[in-house]
């Protein structure tokens, strides 16, 4: 039996109708999911990355039951999620960004009660179990006030406390820091670390890369439903030309300062821009692997220019994501 | 089966901090039903005193009994309609993103309806329940032939209200447009069910649509048992259509979310039907 | 004023509330159809004496339909003019109304103005549904009935005011319009004669405008009741302006009230 979650060539289309007159037609089905297969072992932390819409979500929602995949398959620890689906969602858990998923009236008590009574929690266990997940998101002092009196910081810790409240083995996070104050951003990236280091499989989601740089262990990256790279976060950045981008602006022109940024860039091979800024000053923009900014500084500053604007850009991974998931480059 | 039992307490929890204390229960599930009952009371006054009406119909004859008669039929469509109210409310999980917490869950989805259905019923009806033996016990109208009818009764009027709760949450968490829904199972139930009026007197086609809904047969127990003094041969016919409709109500209900969660699982679109 | 009646008659026309309109018709025609329904397979045709001695008149049907009609008309009314205010405050826009110098009682007569237009079209199709069912109405006194139109619409309005007051108190609609309306089905009249509730009931019906004005409108329409309208035409008008008044004067605490809480949330 393979452990960990696995999907084999993954696929998931949507049945489209659009309204054509007065009566709605189908038209050709849209794939959100293409052919993808992944696996998210037990006990480190899988990031799964891509532009808005490339399928993040819906193959969240396939891997937690809540979609059925059109072909392919995917099975938690052996399990196939189709055919022992009730067994799966013992397993799992989701948490997504935002307040959802609890309820106004309840307590936060009494909203990890009702959850754990749903997931069938041993009731020695689930008493225990409430204390310490409300320990864990700082709500102890605030249990037995309705959700409704919460602030939205508050909420949301409860969102991921009833991510928690069955043990789960496999825990699927969408987007889990969206919207969270820096804090306690803070705090869940190191109960997620955590959590790996105790023997979950973590499949991760999420806008902040360097989240994502610090947590995750193998990173896959899809566009429009299909793989398009997969690796270490490292590797995955090492894939592309990762590049310094200098940004300057002058207070006037000056056609000396322009020739010689002009041959400085023909020298290192680098990329340059000229342009004007919303004032109307010249603006250079200098790209290239290694950070330029001193010699680029150097050439200006020697001519007697005055620099008024100067901004250094370091490549980052969303550079990797953009050149990798561009239909451009990938064209190439 | 103890999974299903749990799930139930947890129903009863989350319909107990919705509803109690409530003006809102207070309002809907006594003081408008029984403004409404006395309206209807004197409303049809006029046509009871009439000089022919006590040989069609012996309950026009004397205004107690005709009370009882009307008061029996509010008590069991406030139980039944407390259903339909808190289905529509259950509809909005699916807004406020609960639904999908519960479909997470390895719960028993007919245990979650049913147990939605038991806690809403219990914490809704209550009072008018209370209010009603109060009054039928102070006023001395009730003609039983034997205690055990007495059970009879509350089954006949509970048990049908569960799976008919069981039901509407099944159909309502999956609609587009629950608030119709809401509408239709409002004036037109009470006036299909006999609830106003004896049986007898609707037009046949009414009468037939009536017979579909469970509360039809279970005020006909409700009143036979308490009211006139009927045993369990009296009321044999209705007690056993009750019999076949609430099973057919709960498979209804097992079908419908069945095929919903299979359509959502298919189109992540949670409006269904 | 104009702009508010052009504006409602906007929204109303792009989201019209048709469940609404639905569940309020279905009630009126169900009561008359309950009516019905008893007056021939029970009553056989006839009613009792009392209700002859109350009304001086046996025509059941057309008082019970001419009476749901009006409970139609009062309810829609009710809940578009004593509704708009609280509308507006859920919808934010209670404030920038506030803001703008307009008086309260133009605004009320503009949503009046409009709500009138569209309660004319829901009640034509309730009297048009009874008839269908072989409700016979007379012919009533136009002159009587137009005086009683008028007065149900300053009852209505003058009972609105310190409604919609009341609702942006409480910052709560639905318990207290509900409230309002089974409360007025028993008291004032409209499908029996107040004659049959106990004194104390009976008391507290005299002191609703409504009450009055359907008095009124039984004298245009019930054949056989010999009865003057102008007395209660003239009570109505006093009742109603009295309500309107008191109404008035408690509105902009009530606002300030609302608008308190919504800053605080």
């Amino acid at each position: 039996m393979s452990t960990g979650i696995v999907t084999t060539d993954l696929r998931k289309t949507f049945p489209a109708r659009r309204w054509q007159g007065w009566r709605r037609r189908h038209v050709a089905p849209v794939a959100a999911v293409d052919g993808l297969s992944l696996r998210v072992p037990p006990g480190q932390v899988t990031g799964l990355l891509g532009l808005n819409g490339a399928g993040k979500t819906t193959t969240i929602r396939i891997l937690s039951t809540l979609l059925r995949p059109t072909g392919g398959t995917v099975t938690v620890d052996g399990l196939d999620v189709v055919d022992h689906a009730r067994e799966v969602r013992r397993r799992i858990n989701v948490i997504s960004g935002g307040e959802r998923m609890v309820y106004d009236r309840l307590t936060a008590r009494e909203n990890l009660w009702y959850f754990g009574q749903l997931y069938d929690v041993p009731r020695a266990r689930l008493r225990t179990r409430v204390g310490e997940l409300l320990d864990l998101v700082g709500l102890t002092e605030a249990a037995q006030l309705p959700v409704e009196r919460y602030s939205r910081g508050m909420r949301q810790r409860l969102v991921i406390a009833r991510g928690l409240i069955n043990d789960p083995a496999y825990l699927l996070l969408d987007e889990p820091t969206l919207g969270l104050d820096a804090p306690i951003a803070h705090q869940l990236r190191a109960l997620i670390a955590q959590l790996a280091a105790d023997g979950v499989g973590v499949l991760l989601t999420s806008h902040y890369l360097a989240e994502v740089e610090q947590l995750c262990r193998h990173v896959y990256l899809i566009a429009r439903g299909s793989l398009v790279a997969q690796g270490s976060p490292a590797q995955l950045a090492g894939q592309t030309v990762r590049r310094h981008t200098v940004r300057l602006v002058l207070s006037v022109a000056d056609p000396a300062v322009t020739a010689a940024l002009r041959a400085l860039a023909a020298r290192h091979d680098a990329e340059l821009i000229v342009d004007v800024d919303d004032g109307g000053r010249p603006r250079f923009a200098l790209r290239h692997p290694e950070d330029l900014v001193g010699v680029v500084v150097t050439a200006v500053v020697q001519r007697g220019a005055t620099i008024v604007g100067l901004t250094v850009t370091p490549p980052t991974l969303e550079d990797a994501i953009l050149t990798l998931t561009d239909p451009a480059v990938m064209a190439r | 089966m103890s999974h299903a039992l749990r799930v139930v307490a947890a129903e009863a929890l989350k319909q107990h901090r919705r509803l109690f204390g409530q003006p809102l229960v207070l309002f809907s599930m006594l003081l408008w039903p029984l403004l409404t009952l006395a309206a209807t009371y004197y409303t049809v006054l006029p046509v009871m005193e009439s000089a022919t009406a006590s040989q069609r119909w012996p309950v026009a004859a004397d205004p107690r009994r005709l009370l009882a008669f009307l008061a029996a039929g509010a008590l069991a469509y406030t139980f039944f309609f407390s259903l339909v109210q808190s289905a529509w409310h259950f509809s909005f999980e699916r807004v406020s993103g609960t639904l999908e917490a519960l479909f997470l869950s390895p719960a028993n989805r007919m245990a979650l309806v049913i147990g939605n259905g038991a806690a809403a019923l219990t914490q809704n009806a209550w009072l008018f329940g209370c209010f009603a033996v109060a009054a039928a016990t102070a006023a001395d109208v009730l003609d039983v032939a034997h205690p055990g009818m007495y059970v009879v009764a509350a089954l006949a009027l509970v048990v049908p209200a569960v799976a008919w709760g069981a039901f509407l949450n099944s159909l309502l968490i999956f609609s587009r447009d629950s608030a119709f829904l809401y509408t239709l199972l409002d004036d037109p139930l009470w006036f299909v069910a006999g609830v106003r009026l004896p049986l007898f007197a609707l037009p046949v086609w009414i009468k037939a649509v009536g017979v579909a809904f469970p509360l039809t047969s279970s005020l006909v127990v409700l009143r036979g048992a308490l009211l006139d003094r009927a045993d369990l041969g009296d009321l044999a016919g209705a007690l056993g259509w009750l019999v076949v409709l609430t099973v057919g109500l709960f498979l209804a209900a097992s079908a419908l979310l069945r095929l919903g969660e299979a359509r959502v699982q298919r189109t992540g679109n949670l409006q269904v039907f | 004023m104009g702009a508010t009646f052009v504006r409602n008659w906007r929204i109303t026309l792009r989201a019209y509330p048709w469940t609404y309109f639905v569940g309020t018709l279905a009630t009126g025609v169900l009561t008359i159809g309950v009516s019905l329904l008893a007056y021939r397979a029970i009553g056989g045709g006839r009613v009792g004496a009392s209700f002859t001695a109350a009304t001086g008149s046996a025509d059941y049907l057309g008082y019970v339909t001419v009476g749901a009609a009006a409970l139609t008309f009062v309810t829609r009314m009710v809940l578009w003019v004593a509704k708009a205010q609280i509308t507006e405050y859920r919808e934010g826009t209670l404030e920038s109304q506030l803001l703008t110098p307009a008086r309260r009682l133009p605004y009320l007569v503009g949503v009046t103005a409009q709500a009138l237009s569209t309660t004319a079209v829901e009640v034509t199709v309730l009297v048009a549904v009874a008839s269908a069912l072989g409700v016979r109405l007379s012919v009533p006194d136009p002159l009587v009935l137009l005086a009683a139109m008028v007065a149900a619409t300053v009852a209505v309005v003058g009972m609105s005011v310190p409604l919609s007051a009341l609702m942006l108190a409480a910052g709560e609609a639905h318990i207290t319009q509900n409230t309002l309306f089974t409360a007025m089905a028993l008291l004032c009249g409209f499908t029996f004669p107040t004659s049959y509730l106990p004194a104390a009931a009976r008391w507290l019906g005299e002191a609703l405008p409504v009450t009055w004005a359907l008095r009124v409108l039984r004298a245009a329409t019930l054949p056989g009741a010999d009865v003057d309208p102008w007395p209660a035409f003239a009570v109505c008008l006093v009742l109603g302006g009295a309500y309107l008044l008191v109404g008035l004067s408690i509105l902009p605490p009530a606002e300030r009230r609302a608008l308190h809480r919504s800053a605080r949330a």
